[in-house]
């Protein structure tokens, strides 16, 4: 850093070659009108689809990286700005979001924002009883003017045009060429017949909005082959903000509580529309039966999930760290690049050759256990052997980390603390549980922390395993006997009422992060102690 | 968010990265930087230059250009679907001057990414989907109602009004899809006709080949495959009105289907029926000879014809009401409420898709029930038309949000009554009692 400043200073020196000019200052500004000019466009590009949040970040990005490369004071910021444009995009930006989420309807039935859901209503449109339906066939004046040949279901023509009233045509009036096929005069004085590569390019562009006829009976296009006096079914009125259904003349009032447009009988227009409510999201997860029902078992299962998770693989783990730290052990190279084999299998892979391998029926472990003993354990069906399963497969899962960790944090204790126990007359079992342990959770303890932390939200392992089954009999909502908190409340938020609910699950991630958060504090002060005693080894 | 935004913010990111390349590396030299300095410099940026145009102009559908003489129109479709609307419905479009830029992508993120790319305006025209995302696609607004105009005759009833949601029609249906009883011909000649003769033959087969065959097994944790018992008993999942299913009336606690749920826990307990049967070891046993007959669909097909196993494929045994009604699933094409040309879609739809060339063709590339008459009617394969026979009365499955509460709870009732957990009352009151919670939550 302190030769990064010297070299703002430096730059002041009158004889700078040109390469170095060029680098400094033409490439610089080039390099940052490129990030401005895409920022630009991102950012409208966000402001018309109405992504408010998103848009603020991006443009608080774009600040930050043109105040730290056109400021000479900031300058040694410029090489942090990478690593501050990714923090902000993909770690600060998606917790706010997540808060914000939290405080909305965000759901199924309620993507949309009410604009768009407002014109999504209008589109509907309906045919009035006595409504008449024709066949139609497309014609261009010279200039320019649609016209469209009716024919009504009795068989009577008309020639209709935008805004004139419909006129009463027939086959053999003058101007009028021979009829094709589906009763369409081929030719028209003053006109030219659209063909279908005509029609198709400016059916929805130039037809559709089209009008033809005389108010309010107006006839529209309703598909490539028939056009109908369609109307409007949804109209909205902004003054008042509702909606007037012109069929059957109910009138919709928009409830910006439930972002919902609802009538007086309480019937509510598809699609709804998202609003922000308030705590209303927290407030249901605290009243919610799901919480009368198994929620404390789930939660004591919960903790002795990760703590068992923690325990068995940091165990096993150091177990093996400490086999293969002896030099003498034979092939440990190659045994110990083995061993770290599951850390490099995607984990969910790895899962799946587990169930398949504990699978009841043509499972290799339980096959062979019956074989061997007459008896299996019902891996997936039992409600002890499944968490022991989950347990046994997340320790395989995750003692290949625990190793590596331990083998570096051994290799860090000094071996003059070993020398000097030996002198005083330690046996090993005392100098590992005197020396080696505590030394060793001076630097590992934050990991076992971390990891306890991780293995209380999951939900990969638990879903992918047996997704929380085998079910607990007579709950209130759905529950297993291996669902951990994260997992139990995803079904709430995705498996319940009417489909999937964002903003719930968003409340439901805050507060479970409120649990995780104040658990893990509990544990900072517990590893406090751990340091006191590790000062005085 | 849309992919296009996505992009955007890779893109942007690696910009920042470079722009950080292109401080000086060390400032206090006078000295030209070293020449790979240089390259990174001057090559990086006008590659993401150039390249960000013509990512721009290909991911730009939404304005067709009117002068060129192709329109096109964006399909979204599965990968067994989107060659041959690639291919086919090119070869009939182009005769309009309309292309189909086909996006091919996974069944089930069709449904997904429409809720994200629609209101983006980055969605397709057309989709491909199943009638039972309705539900879901109505509530969200991201589906406009369509119109068969004199086509709707040509197709399957059943299957236009399993697209029907509110009273309104949303899809053009291509393909039912339903699950049928298979029986190995080699075991039994005659399939069971009722479920109390499936009991009986698993006691007799058992007996014969001391326990190593038996008549019929389910998988423990599917209740899609389990509905046919249940209808076959008069039980039913939601009272049916003639507006649709009803959220309110939750029948997994109804005399019929307590009934088909002690039938269940019969097996069970008679040990005629093993729990932790998953799909791949239902069909295991069934090509490996262990099991008599198994209700399955038109997806296991090719993997039991490749076993060698003689098979006929029947309608489902009968309860006390009368022979089981599988779900019937209905597949079509949809158009987006967010698509600027949808009278163009739908013109698409019933000019070229709605022939029987091109659903011949879709029936092809992947064979099940076509809900196009013409084409269903014709079908030479007797196995395809034995599942549309078993199919005949199938109820199609519930397209209302509600349904997404049912799955688990039913899922575990059921669970339980095969693991003899618990009775079969016991379980299917708790079921329906959760699923009524879950609506109300």
């Amino acid at each position: 850093m302190t030769e990064a400043i010297t070299g703002t200073r430096g730059r002041a020196t009158p004889l700078v070659p040109l390469s170095n000019f060029l680098t400094r200052y033409v490439l610089r500004l080039l390099g940052l009108a490129l990030v401005d000019a895409f920022a630009v466009w991102l950012v409208s590009l966000l402001i018309r689809d109405a992504v408010w949040p998103l848009a603020a970040a991006v443009i608080a990005v774009t600040l930050l990286v043109n105040a730290v490369n056109l400021s000479d004071r900031l300058y040694p910021l410029r090489w942090m700005s990478p690593a501050f444009a990714i923090i902000i995009l993909t770690v600060l930006y998606p917790i706010v979001f997540t808060v914000y989420t939290a405080f909305t309807n965000y759901s199924d039935g309620h993507l949309l924002t009410k604009v768009q859901s407002i014109r999504r209503i209008g589109q509907d449109r309906f045919l009035p009883e006595g409504g008449v339906t024709y066949r139609w066939a497309g014609f261009r004046s010279s200039d320019g003017e649609i016209a469209l040949w009716l024919v009504g279901e009795g068989g009577q023509a008309y020639l209709a045009r935008p805004g004139q009233p419909l006129e009463e045509v027939t086959a053999d009036a003058a101007g009028v060429g021979p009829l094709d096929a589906d009763g369409f005069p081929e030719s028209l004085e003053g006109y030219t017949r659209l063909g279908l590569r005509d029609l198709l390019p400016i059916l929805d562009s130039q037809l559709a909005p089209l009008e033809f006829g005389e108010p309010p009976q107006t006839i529209k296009i309703k598909s490539i082959r028939e056009a109908a006096q369609l109307q409007q079914r949804y109209v909205y009125d902004e003054t008042q903000d509702v909606i007037l259904d012109q069929m059957t003349g109910a009138l919709y009032t928009a409830d910006d509580r439930q972002g919902f447009f609802v009538s007086e009988t309480g019937a509510t227009l598809n699609p709804g529309y998202q609003v922000t409510i308030g705590w209303s999201n927290f407030q249901r997860l605290l009243t919610s039966p799901a919480l009368r029902g198994p929620f404390i078992q789930v939660f004591v299962w919960t903790i002795v999930f990760a703590l068992f998770s923690v325990l068995t693989t940091f165990a096993l783990g150091l177990f093996m760290a400490l086999v293969f730290n002896d030099p003498h052990f034979p092939a440990r190279k190659l045994v110990r690049t083995l061993l770290i084999l599951p850390y490099a299998i995607p984990g969910v892979i790895g899962i799946l050759i587990w169930r398949g391998m504990l699978n009841q029926h043509l499972g290799v472990i339980t096959t062979n256990m019956v074989n061997l003993f007459g008896w299996a354990p019902g891996w997936f069906t039992d409600p002890f052997w499944s968490k022991v399963g989950v347990l046994l497969v997340n320790l395989w899962l995750g003692y290949p980390y625990m190793m590596l960790v331990c083998t570096g944090a051994l290799q860090a204790i000094s071996s003059d603390v070993y020398e000097a126990a030996e002198v005083d007359g330690a046996s090993t079992w005392q100098r590992f549980w005197n020396i080696t342990l505590p030394l060793l959770l001076v630097s590992v303890g934050p990991l076992l922390i971390a990891s306890f932390t991780f293995n209380f939200n999951n939900f990969t392992v638990i879903y992918a395993y047996n997704e929380g089954l085998p079910p607990i009999p007579g709950t209130p909502t759905p529950a297993g006997y291996t669902d951990i908190l994260i997992s139990y409340t995803f079904r709430l938020a995705f498996e319940s009422g009417r489909g999937a609910q964002y903003a719930y699950a968003a409340a439901i991630t805050i507060v479970i992060f409120l649990i995780v958060a104040s658990i893990t504090l509990f544990q900072y002060r517990f590893l406090g102690r751990w340091e006191e005693v590790s000062e005085s080894v | 968010m849309s992919k296009k935004i996505y992009l955007s913010l890779s893109l942007l990111v690696i910009a920042v990265m470079l722009l950080a390349a292109c401080a000086p590396a060390a400032p206090a030299t006078t000295e030209a930087p070293p020449p790979e300095e240089t390259e990174v410099m001057t090559e990086e940026p006008t590659e993401v230059m150039t390249e960000e145009p013509t990512e721009v102009a290909t991911e730009a559908p939404t304005e067709p250009p009117t002068e060129e003489p192709m329109i096109e129109l964006v399909v979204w479709a599965d990968e067994q679907r989107s060659p041959i609307i690639d291919q086919m419905g090119n070869e009939f479009a182009g005769e309009f001057g309309v292309h189909l830029t086909v996006q091919q992508m996974g069944f089930g993120d069709i449904r997904d990414q429409l809720a994200v790319a629609g209101p983006a305006g980055e969605g397709p025209d057309i989709l491909i989907g199943a009638h039972d995302w309705l539900g879901q696609l109505v509530a969200n607004g991201l589906v406009a109602p369509i119109d068969l105009g004199d086509k709707t005759d040509q197709f399957l009833e059943a299957a236009v009004n399993a697209f029907i949601y509110e009273g309104q029609l949303y899809g053009m249906p291509y393909a039912t899809e339903n699950i049928a009883f298979f029986c190995n011909t080699d075991i039994v000649q005659e399939p069971p006709a009722t479920w109390d003769e499936v009991m009986a033959l698993a006691e007799t087969l058992e007996a014969e080949s001391g326990g190593e065959v038996t008549a019929w097994t389910i998988q423990e944790r599917d209740p899609y495959h389990s509905f046919p018992i249940f209808t076959s008993y008069g039980g039913y999942v939601f009272g049916l009105t003639e507006s649709g299913y009803d959220p309110s009336d939750v029948g997994l606690d109804s005399e019929g289907s307590l009934a088909a749920a002690t039938f269940l826990q019969e097996m069970a307990a008679a040990g005629h029926l093993e729990p932790g049967v998953d799909h791949d070891i239902m069909n295991a046993l069934f090509t490996g000879g262990q099991v008599a007959c198994i209700g399955t669909g038109p997806w296991d097909l090719d993997s039991i014809r490749e076993s060698g196993v003689n098979y006929g494929i029947f309608p489902f045994p009968a309860g006390s009401v009368g022979p089981g009604r599988p779900f019937l699933g209905v597949q079509g094409f949809m158009i987006s409420a967010f698509s600027e040309d949808q009278l163009l879609a739908q013109t698409v739809l019933n000019e070229i898709f709605a022939t029987e060339e091109f659903m011949q063709a879709m029936y092809d590339a992947d064979p099940r029930p076509s809900a196009f008459l013409p084409v269903r009617e014709a079908t030479a394969d007797p196995d395809i038309a034995a599942f549309a026979e078993a199919g005949h009365d199938g109820l199609s499955m519930p397209a209302i949000p509600e349904m997404s509460s049912v799955w688990e709870a039913w899922t575990n009732a059921l669970s339980l009554v095969i693991t003899q957990q618990q009775s079969a009352e016991e379980a299917f009151a708790t079921a329906a009692e959760q699923i009524r919670t879950l609506i109300e939550e």
